[in-house]
């Protein structure tokens, strides 16, 4: 009968440290199976209790905890000891990210049965790394000196020492009742000034703390229980902290006393980063705002004399106000071709600024890509008839609609096209091929020209670079044409690579478009 | 009858080029260089149409426009906005000011006169 009572008894105690600790926390059966789950687990993985409880634990969440490493840890270490301390785990989990998680893991002897059970507490140190290094020693110390003699005590001062988060259990009175062997740690105190001590006296009254009286003395008596209570206080032995506390309020069975869980968490690091991120996110975007101020202010002024070189220019070429003789008009016109070249550099920069910064604007509409593509092979009909060369166009039958900014795909095109025509032999061969696959359109702008040396394919994307060879005049490109093709493709949510088989031995750019956007608009 | 048109630009290379290409084109030019003289000119003369630089030295061209579109005389004289001001923003500033247009710099001096006759009823 007393034993009953103690069990019962025992696993409330149990379940509410479960429930009390911010901690991941997960109990295993013996085949590994999950028997319960901290609250704290659901929130921090994303999971619900019906996809958790009873499943195996490499079955969670998407088989995201199939780990190796852990498989290890449960199947071959843990039959062979009863527990392992922080067993660091990377890994990259479906649900939150990479993650440096802490594992630390107790097995204990049911007091009525055989059966094993298993805990495992998961603490995520990716940001906390550095803290927990200098403890480490301390800890196996401790935990070596800590010999349980009750058995339905046990599960309960397991959970205690499994998890890593300060715990403390007072009494009615706020004297403590025992302490996790982290408390001790994080705290620099000794069981001997702990263990009976009224809490606020604790280590030369650090904890003393208004805040805390009031949630103890005031709001615990009311509820029974409180989460995420922050508190910022200078404590003696570890200076200025923010502690987050968590505490739960237990009747006990047997008798009148009431217990009193509090879990203590330093969210001092978790605080300062997310200040630090704030702040970085603060002047990221201050940044952006300037520089897109900058730029737009660059067009402007970029823009404004350039009206008057081209314009002038132009004026002076159609001989509005007399004629030229045949040098001041070639001169004149070269100055109208470079005045060009600069407005489409200026114009491509802020492209390729308006892409990077997510700024560049899409016009949806059902492009007729079989037209589209002929009415760009006419448009460039001048430049390849003017470099003898032959076109070669293979545009399926049932090449479908797409949906897409006419603009940018026209641009896009055009761009290849011209670098194609640009890039080839007086007299060779260059051509259009496009059709459907799938859900995507492809098509391939290709000539048989200079090519692409090797060492080169990472550097045309790089922006300004341009090949000089005999047959590509420096003045002719901006260097910038195929990178923002790229990257106007790319924000269509299609791809384009670019195939050589070498220096000499032609191009071919391959562009996906997808049929149905995958933009938001 | 001659059309007769305002520009305003506070440029003054720009601003003769835009008067040559009217010039030629056989328009009656009136120039200004700021906004307040614009405005007063537009009352004056009432031009046919106005051309407008935005960035002026003392408001910005939309702001006069504003006035103007208050202005009892000068309320149906249709505005074109010259700017070297071509990015979203700036098309975004013209775009609520009614009976208005827009032409980006640097402009094409052989299809500019065309494009600002449109405008004219």
């Amino acid at each position: 009968m007393v034993k009953t009572i103690d069990i019962n008894q025992s696993h409330e105690f149990a379940e509410s440290i479960i429930n009390t600790v911010r901690e991941p926390l997960i109990a295993l059966d013996q085949d590994l199976r999950v028997v319960s789950v901290s609250r704290s687990f659901y929130q921090f993985f994303k999971v619900n209790p019906e996809e958790t409880v009873g499943q195996l634990i490499y079955d969670l969440g998407n088989k995201q905890w199939d780990i190796p490493k852990l498989r290890e840890l449960l199947e071959t270490i843990l039959p062979q000891q009863t527990a392992f301390d922080n067993y660091e785990v990377e890994h990259n989990f479906v649900t939150i990210g990479r993650r440096t998680m802490l594992l630390n893991a107790r097995q204990i002897q049911r007091v009525s049965g055989k059966e094993r059970i298993i805990l495992l507490a998961i603490e995520d140190i990716t940001e906390r790394r550095e803290i927990e290094n200098g403890l480490e020693k301390t800890r196996i110390e401790l935990e070596a000196t800590k010999i349980s003699e009750d058995a339905a005590r046990e599960y309960a001062e397991s959970i205690i020492n499994t998890v890593r988060e300060p715990l403390i259990a007072l009494d009615q009175d706020l004297r403590v009742v025992s302490v996790s062997r982290s408390f001790y740690q994080f705290f620099k105190v000794n069981p001997e000034e702990t263990v009976g001590q009224l809490i606020y006296d604790l280590g030369n009254k650090q904890w003393d703390i208004p805040k805390l009286r009031e949630l103890l003395e005031t709001i615990l008596p009311h509820q029974t229980a409180f989460d995420n209570y922050e508190v910022d206080h200078n404590f003696v032995t570890i200076g200025r902290r923010t502690m987050l506390l968590n505490a739960r309020q237990i009747q006990r069975v047997s008798g009148k006393e009431r217990i009193i869980l509090l879990a203590i968490e330093d969210i001092t690091e978790n605080k300062k980063l997310e200040r630090e991120m704030v702040e970085a996110m603060d002047i990221a975007q201050a940044a952006t705002l300037a520089k897109s101020e900058f730029l737009a202010n660059m067009s402007h002024e970029l823009r404004t004399p350039l009206n008057s070189i081209n314009g002038f220019s132009e004026v002076l070429y159609d001989e509005t106000f007399g004629p030229l003789n045949e040098k001041q008009k070639k001169y004149v016109n070269n100055v109208i071709i470079s005045g060009r070249h600069l407005l489409l550099l200026i114009n491509q920069i802020l492209d390729m600024a308006k892409v990077e910064s997510g700024k560049m604007n899409m016009a949806l509409s059902s492009l007729p890509m079989k037209n589209l593509l002929h009415e760009i092979s006419l448009l460039g009909a001048d430049m390849v008839s003017k470099k003898n060369l032959q076109m070669s166009l293979e545009i399926d039958e049932n090449l479908p609609n797409i949906e897409a900014d006419e603009l940018k795909i026209k641009e896009i095109l055009y761009n290849l096209l011209s670098n194609a025509v640009k890039f080839s032999f007086e007299g060779g061969q260059i051509g259009m091929r496009a059709k459907k696959i799938d859900s995507e359109i492809e098509i391939v702008v290709w000539d048989t020209g200079i090519g692409i040396a090797p060492e080169n394919m990472e550097k045309i994307f790089e922006g300004f670079f341009r090949v000089d060879t005999p047959y590509s005049q420096v003045t002719e490109g901006t260097g910038l044409g195929l990178p923002l093709s790229k990257k106007l493709v790319e924000l269509h949510g299609g791809e384009l690579s670019v195939v050589s088989e070498g220096l000499y031995r032609g191009t071919s750019v391959r562009v996906t478009l997808p049929i149905t956007s995958k933009t938001e608009v | 009858m001659r059309k007769r048109v305002l520009v305003v630009d506070d440029n003054a290379n720009n601003l003769l080029l835009e008067k040559d290409l009217l010039e030629v084109a056989g328009f009656e030019v009136f120039e200004a260089k700021n906004a307040t003289d614009g405005i007063a000119l537009a009352r004056k003369e009432k031009p046919d149409i106005i051309l407008m630089d935005v960035r002026l030295p003392d408001m910005r061209g939309t702001e006069a426009a504003r006035i103007l579109r208050q202005d009892k005389e000068a309320r149906n004289i249709p505005i074109i906005f010259v700017t070297a001001s071509v990015m979203a923003e700036g098309v975004e500033e013209i775009k609520n000011i009614p009976n208005s247009g827009f032409i980006g710099k640097p402009i094409n001096t052989r299809t500019f006169v065309k494009e600002i006759s449109q405008f004219i009823k």
